[in-house]
């Protein structure tokens, strides 16, 4: 039956009222949907609210959204005035049924921009929308601005603080500098379980891991207990999603970070290089982590770190690297034939001989040493060919890379011999060899062909990439 | 109850493999496409209008078959859609984008008519969206991905402008997003994935910059991508797609290795994602088509070397002789 252009209007000024008003009642929801429902029933509205789930019936969805966005349009054209409120209202109805629609997003990035929306509301909407579309790439770009708004505005208020406390004799302030961390911290942790949610709901979820990596590059940089603690509460998940390729690459961020986080500990014993300054206020306890600078950018005498703070931490990263191939080995042999599980383990080794040898180089300063790839620009160039076919020099031999045995090296520095002795002689830790004895184990005792193709497919690989190639 | 479904499959499901091409159908399918503007499923997608367009011009003039659009309708709305700040928006009243400032320039193109634009704006919009660390944002509002360095070029070279921004920071910070095993991510640090790789490799092609790839590497990664039933996934562990049979392919060609994937295969997959009834491919066998998977397809298998279709350029996703008549010919390693 054909609906007139005023009995449309009618309509849909009602839907997008009760949909405001859903929220008004109930600022709990949670999740949204569309219930399955051909026809309208008598009068009734199509917008179905029960215990946090606020649903719309798929009737009204035909007429609702082409009306909305049409109304957004001319708005936007100039051609029809829509105020603050209305704007909002239909930002949000269009936003929840089509997430991925950008210029609706950004008439809201304009809203909050003149501080009619506060940015909650919008991470809020981009949550529920999320529940729907777990992968919208709008929704998550969207995101991403939000939070960058709320840094700016954390990032100004403790400038102010700073300066504040140089131009005033005292006054610390502690409390709201504590208080804005503590919104902070909240937040970031708000970001991580809206991640792992739509996670959940769609395997391997680039974008989802894409932007949980981009909230801990941008708000938890140096923070090596953050990253210490989603490599924990990440090994159940993982073990329960063994085929998520994206969650799996998080985990390889996460160790990278981990070992830049290492480095920039060692190497800054007494330099504080860390201009983000407010990254130190989030809190950030644990035996690793010793370089937090307090907001004017100096250092406290006991956060200077020492040789054995060095070697804690080497020790710590040389185990988190061991536990990572042992959780990679049981889940290789629970769940046979799964290439995001080997895909991971050449990631993890890599890192780990990376590692060691530019440990290894970069303590006797090296020119010639490897630097890690994509790590924080911060650091050193990108040297693609690094790692395919180059020769290694150590003290002006060439080696093989079979795992650097002692006896092989004269190093200058004790302290050098004492902390390799450490990492390399430390049991269980995975070499090139072992790696080979796993690969080949798995040959031995399995018969899913699946999985003696990722086995030779990575044997084919630890020869090629991490061997030399003659 | 695995045989019973099996069973009923077969039973609702055309039995026959298709295994020839449609030309003729996916020429209807596209040309008939968002004849009815008020259709719902259409104005879901007016976001991404201007890419849509170019998906189906650029799939209809690969099939000889571009005469059959709308050509000054086309052009009328692309004029329609370029906003003050030179910036091209996807509809007539959305936002400008430099996705769809790249599709834009990519129809006008096709269609010679570059002039309908105002070009110097269009150059200062591409150009005002650098940023210091050589990274593009896609718009006013600040995301940086790896696809909008690519955009950023494709248009620049496409209009002849490439020495108006900075190239050798545009490289610095693509390469900041190679990963360990030859791929590319969106940002540096993020995991790879076969779009942002093609997008990567057609930058560094576009910009001279392919010595800079381990080809072997990154070669290995993207035929590691084709599966058992002959298709391309983009990432391990994914379904294939018929996009990736596009993304993975065109990314082998340009770094000289294409031959690493089994070409047969491919191809069979890929028709047999065609449907027979509507015209068009969908990204696997049985499911919906769509413009965008047609486009992927038929450009898919004329890379194969499929001579009933014009031969298409890997890094521009168009037809070699619009490109040989503007002049372009980026670099591919053999």
């Amino acid at each position: 039956m054909a609906e007139s252009e005023e009995e449309v209007d009618v309509l849909v000024q009602r839907v997008v009222k009760d949909i405001t008003n859903a929220f008004k009642r109930n600022p709990n929801i949670d999740e949204i949907g569309v219930i399955p429902c051909p026809e309208a029933r008598c009068n009734r509205s199509p917008i179905v609210l029960v215990e946090n789930k606020l649903g719309v019936e798929s009737w009204c969805v035909k007429f609702l959204l082409p009306y909305v966005h049409n109304k957004l349009l001319l708005y936007r054209q100039r051609k029809h005035w829509l105020d603050r409120e209305a704007l909002v209202d239909i930002t949000c109805t269009l936003l929840l049924l089509n997430p991925d629609f950008t210029t609706a997003w950004n008439v809201r990035k304009e809203l909050l921009q003149c501080g009619v929306l506060n940015p909650e509301k919008d991470l809020y909407l981009g949550q529920l929308a999320l529940t729907k579309f777990p992968k919208s790439p709008e929704t998550w770009i969207h995101r991403r601005w939000v939070l960058q708004q709320i840094l700016d505005q954390f990032l100004a208020v403790s400038h102010n603080k700073t300066q504040e406390q140089q131009g005033e004799a005292e006054q610390p302030n502690a409390d709201s500098s504590r208080q804005l961390s503590d919104h902070l911290t909240r937040t970031l942790h708000q970001e991580m379980r809206v991640c792992s949610d739509a996670a959940c709901r769609y395997p391997s979820n680039y974008n989802a891991w894409s932007h949980r990596i981009w909230v801990l590059q941008h708000m938890a940089k140096g923070n090596g207990k953050v990253f210490h603690d989603e490599l924990s509460s990440m090994r159940l998940w993982v073990s329960m999603h063994v085929s998520d390729h994206s969650g799996f690459h998080y985990r390889q961020f996460l160790l990278k970070e981990l070992i830049t986080e290492h480095y920039q500990t060692s190497a800054s014993a007494t330099i504080n290089g860390s201009s983000q300054h407010w990254s130190s206020t989030l809190p950030s306890s644990g035996p690793h982590q010793h370089s937090c600078s307090q907001t004017n950018g100096e250092l406290s005498g006991a956060e200077a770190a020492n040789e054995d703070d060095r070697q804690l931490s080497f020790t710590t990263v040389l185990q988190l690297f061991q536990q990572e191939i042992e959780l990679c080995s049981d889940l290789i042999q629970s769940f046979p034939g799964h290439e995001t599980l080997w895909s991971h383990r050449r990631h993890v080794f890599y890192l780990l001989n990376q590692w060691r040898r530019e440990h290894q180089c970069s303590s006797r300063g090296d020119n010639n040493s490897i630097h890690l790839n994509d790590c924080d620009p911060g650091m050193s160039e990108v040297s693609p060919q690094s790692y395919a076919g180059r020769e290694e020099s150590v003290n002006g031999q060439n080696h093989a890379s079979e795992p650097m045995e002692l006896d092989r090296v004269s190093l200058p520095n004790p302290h050098d011999s004492k902390r390799l002795k450490r990492g390399v002689l430390l049991p269980g830790t995975p070499t090139l060899t072992s790696e080979h004895s796993f690969v080949n184990s798995i040959l031995d005792s399995c018969c899913n062909p699946e999985q003696r193709r990722f086995a030779v497919a990575y044997k084919k690989w630890l020869d090629t990439v991490i061997g030399l190639q003659s | 109850v695995k045989l019973l479904i099996f069973s009923l499959r077969t039973f609702t499901k055309k039995s026959t493999k298709i295994d020839s091409l449609l030309l003729d159908k996916h020429g209807d399918y596209i040309a008939a496409y968002g004849s009815k503007k008020d259709d719902y499923e259409y104005t879901l997608s007016e976001y991404l209008r201007m890419s849509g367009i170019y998906w189906g011009l650029t799939v209809m003039d690969l099939m000889s078959q571009l005469p059959r659009m709308n050509r000054q309708e086309i052009i009328d709305f692309i004029k329609a859609c370029q906003h003050d700040c030179g910036g091209i928006s996807a509809s007539i009243g959305h936002d400008p984008h430099l996705l769809y400032t790249l599709s834009a320039v990519q129809i006008l193109c096709l269609y010679d008519s570059v002039d309908a634009l105002d070009v110097d704006r269009v150059v200062e919009y591409v150009k005002g969206l650098q940023q210091e660390d050589g990274s593009f944002a896609g718009d006013k509002w600040g995301e940086i991905d790896t696809r909008f360095s690519f955009c950023a070029v494709a248009t620049l070279a496409l209009l002849g402008k490439m020495d108006t921004i900075n190239v050798d920071k545009a490289v610095e910070f693509v390469l900041s997003c190679m990963n360990f095993d030859g791929g590319f991510g969106c940002r540096p640090g993020s995991e790879s994935h076969a779009g942002q790789i093609y997008c990567c490799t057609g930058f560094l092609s576009l910009t001279g910059q392919l010595h800079q790839l381990n080809a072997d590497l990154l070669g290995w990664w993207l035929c590691e991508r084709q599966l058992p039933s002959g298709g391309l996934n983009g990432r391990p562990e994914k379904l294939p797609d018929v996009c990736y049979s596009w993304w993975v392919l065109a990314s082998l060609k340009i770094i000289g290795r294409i031959h690493w994937i089994d070409k047969a295969k491919l191809r069979m997959f890929i028709l047999a994602c065609q449907d027979e009834e509507t015209g068009g491919f969908a990204d696997r066998p049985g499911d919906m088509v769509d413009p965008f998977h047609t486009l992927f397809g038929v450009a898919g298998l004329s890379l194969l070397g499929d001579e009933q279709i014009k031969a298409v350029n890997p890094v521009l996703c168009m037809p070699e002789d619009v490109l040989q008549r503007i002049g372009l010919q980026p670099d591919l390693l053999s």
